[in-house]
């Protein structure tokens, strides 16, 4: 076998319980994003672009959907003979049967997955963040640098520096210290979990993390720390461009937002980083006589015959006559009928929304469907749920199927 | 899967200029994202069919870069699967192809080696969405020789009949009658060009018509063997036309703002597949205006478009109007541009304020790249 000089691991196992309703049934990378995709299109679209041709991609929660999603990679061009994409869930063997215990742990259960391919490098990655980033060049920084880590950094808002694995460096961009969610932040440079070990340290440091009935099993908290520790070389490789990570209902609608502005501030359709996804083999979008469309995308499959508004519009939504759309997600599928209005919303893949039915206009003090993750007044209805006609659904609610 | 039928598409060269000038009719933009083989491609990929031979004339690159491995319609298999059939200048009768039969010649090894007993032969300019398998049933069943598919025109006007071959059948639709394009049709109801049958019939048509120098598979065969075979009818109670003329690819392209229509040849129960190319959304800006238009993935429109059919990677800039056209892929349409029933190819860039206007009985074509 050929050997492989960079194979990535992305992390697709979490939760992500901060969404909500949106991932009761999906694990996080699967949620639709920006119209036409799903949050895992970025990190595998920008590893293609990149020259990585090998590509592991750890699940765990809710893995169905997503491992249907990812097929056999050939939306990603990941359908190859010498390589590809693979889906990693947890296994027994005849020692242990586990579940992954956490993000260090899930790679060290895979080793064997690597040891296939005898990487020099292993590039790990998040299955929920929006940016395009070519690892290629991080990789040459990091082969260049004989370190046994590169850590991918970038300038955050100082004021928000807190909220952040901080990585404080050198001049040279050698990495001296790590500190997560520090109080008084020495730096601004944030970690975004986007790491490249040399082969060998990271089996070295995952075998020993695991030997430690102390350690969480944790890139952040355990192994990072531990390495640096050892004064092991590991340099930062910053990155400036949009990056965003999607893990908040919040921040998801933000970043949708992020695509309407013009120009916007992360753009989709840059023809030499084109995101692949899975196709839904649908026809062009109509739009009716009624439809006035602005300041928005619409994709394929859609029949429109009413009014949007700055939002983000996905495969096959059908939009009655009369109704109104402002500042909201319509995931793929939803069916809204005549005469409805919706506002600040994300409404998930294949839900019903009644003629007249008002969907994040009225507020009240008493609202049944308040959810304290529906923070800025947003509302979130899930996939498939029925918004019966007429009725009412107030700021802050989110309403399950 | 249907093991037992194979396709053969026959890619048609009816010319269109300008937009035939660089691709064959079978591979020209259609619908906004499609091409027009991706209709008779996806409803045989829907029947199951995993062998399907794509014959070619000429200008067929445009072809291949479309259909390649065949991945779109699932037919990137180990075994069969699609393929792209150039012409065989050798086995051509004088050396040309002068009509369908020399198509069907020089495909004869490919014919010969497959497997499979039946054979369904369409024209690769119709436009429509049906079940084969339905068609296969009737064709076992009803002991035919061929099958043919009809349409029963009754309504259409004589001289858009007369672009058809009309077909005459007697109440057990046995075919009685068959007339090539007659300027006056003795009927209404018209082929589809689109034949079932058993392959080692069409072996048997395609030697003897070769070997005696006839050239058309109607005219030469069916015409002349109706008396011998048992030749029925298939009714296609659907939407069908064919693409031979600007004219016709303008009014289909346009019948697709028709939901009915739209509805009935995208059906999600027998999807039309197409190539992907992967772009994103489209945009619409602060200041677009939009309406009843048939809009594909990856347009930025900031002026004015009512009825129109708009192909992927199309730029509308603010203050431009289009009605009543067809923009294919990646045209560009500058500022205050002003348009009227046309149909462009794909890259046409028209400079700020310019305007062109077409009739709808004669559309203004521009041809691929065009600066104006």
């Amino acid at each position: 076998m050929v050997s492989k000089d960079c194979v990535a691991m992305i992390l697709a196992g979490g939760q992500g319980s901060r969404l909500g309703a949106l991932t009761k049934n999906v694990a996080k990378p699967a949620v639709p994003f920006g119209g036409k995709y799903r949050i895992i299109d970025f990190p595998l679209s920008n590893c293609v672009h990149s020259g990585i041709d090998t590509v592991g991609v750890l699940t765990q929660y809710q893995p169905l959907e997503l491992n249907r999603y990812i097929g056999n990679g050939n939306p990603w061009d990941l359908d190859r003979s010498h390589g590809g994409v693979y889906v990693l869930p947890p296994y027994q063997s005849a020692q242990t049967e586990e579940w992954y215990k956490g993000t260090a742990n899930a790679i060290y259960q895979n080793l064997s997955f690597l040891e296939g391919f005898n990487p020099d490098n292993v590039l790990i990655l998040s299955g929920d963040h929006i940016y395009k980033m070519h690892y290629g060049e991080m990789l040459k920084a990091h082969k260049e640098s004989g370190a046994a880590a590169t850590i991918a950094v970038m300038p955050v808002p100082w004021e928000e520096a807190s909220r952040f694995g901080i990585m404080n460096v050198d001049d040279e961009g050698t990495i001296v210290e790590f500190e997560e969610k520090p109080k008084e932040p020495k730096s601004n440079l944030a970690s975004m979990g986007i790491y490249i070990f040399s082969y060998d340290a990271l089996k070295r440091y995952l075998t020993d993390d695991e030997h430690d009935p102390n350690s969480d099993n944790d890139f952040g908290k355990n192994i990072i720390p531990k390495m640096l520790g050892n004064g092991e070389k590991m340099i930062s490789y910053r990155f400036e461009g949009y990056w965003k990570d999607v893990g908040t209902i919040q921040s998801l609608w933000e970043a949708n937002m992020d695509l309407l502005d013009e120009p916007p501030k992360f753009d989709l359709n840059d023809r030499h980083w084109s995101i692949y996804s899975r196709n839904m083999a649908l026809a062009p979008h109509y739009v009716g006589s009624n439809a006035k469309i602005t300041s928005s995308t619409v994709t394929e499959g859609c029949y429109i015959d009413g009014e949007i508004e700055h939002s983000v519009i996905f495969g096959g939504v059908e939009l009655g006559e009369g109704s109104v759309i402002k500042d909201s997600v319509v995931m793929p599928g939803a069916k809204i009928g005549k005469n409805a209005v919706i506002q600040n919303a994300v409404i998930g893949a294949e839900a019903v929304i009644g003629d007249g039915a008002k969907v994040g206009v009225n507020s009240s003090a008493d609202n049944k469907n308040a959810s304290k993750l529906c923070t800025n007044d947003l509302v979130l209805i899930e996939g498939g749920a029925h918004i019966a006609a007429g009725e009412d659904i107030y700021t802050g609610s989110m309403v399950e199927a | 899967m249907r093991t037992d039928t194979m396709g053969i598409i026959l890619t048609n060269n009816d010319r269109i200029p300008p937009i035939t000038d660089i691709r064959a009719n079978s591979a020209l933009p259609f619908a906004g994202r499609y091409r027009i083989i991706d209709f008779v491609l996806s409803n045989m990929a829907n029947a199951g069919i995993t062998n399907i031979g794509v014959a070619t004339e000429s200008n067929y690159s445009s072809l291949m870069d479309h259909i390649k491995s065949g991945k779109p319609w699932d037919l990137d298999r180990k075994n069969w699967g699609l393929n792209i059939l150039p012409p065989s200048l050798e086995k051509m009768t004088y050396g040309a192809i002068k009509g369908n039969i020399d198509m069907l010649a020089g495909i004869s090894d490919f014919i010969q080696r497959s497997p499979q007993t039946y054979v369904i032969l369409s024209l690769g300019n119709s436009i429509y969405n049906l079940d084969f398998s339905d068609v296969i049933k009737q064709h076992i069943d009803s002991q035919a020789d061929i099958t043919i598919l009809y349409k029963d025109m009754r309504g259409v006007e004589e001289k858009e009949l007369s672009r058809f071959t009309m077909i005459e059948l007697d109440d057990k639709k046995r075919v009685t009658d068959i007339e090539v394009q007659p300027y006056y049709p003795k009927t209404a109801t018209a082929s589809m060009d689109v034949y079932v049958m058993e392959k080692a019939l069409l072996e048997s048509i395609v030697d003897e018509c070769s070997a005696r120098g006839d050239r058309d598979f109607v005219k030469d065969a069916l015409v002349k063997k109706m008396q011998g075979l048992r030749i029925y009818g298939y009714e296609h109670s659907g939407y069908t036309d064919k693409i031979d003329s600007l004219k016709s690819y303008y009014r289909n392209n346009m019948n697709f703002l028709d939901k009915n229509i739209r509805d009935e040849l995208f059906n999600p129960e027998n999807p039309i597949y197409t190539k992907t190319k992967d772009q994103s959304p489209t945009r619409y800006g602060a200041d677009a205006v939009v309406q009843n238009s048939f809009v594909s993935d990856g347009c930025m429109i900031e002026g004015t478009v009512i009825n129109c059919v708009l192909s992927r990677g199309v730029k509308v800039k603010k203050g431009a109007v289009i009605k009543n056209s067809i923009i294919m892929q990646d045209s560009v349409i500058e500022e205050n541009v002003d348009l009227s029933h046309v149909v462009f190819d794909k890259e046409v860039y028209i400079t700020k304020g310019r305007k062109l206007i077409g009739q709808e009985s004669y559309p203004l074509a521009i041809a691929k790249g065009t600066r104006i």
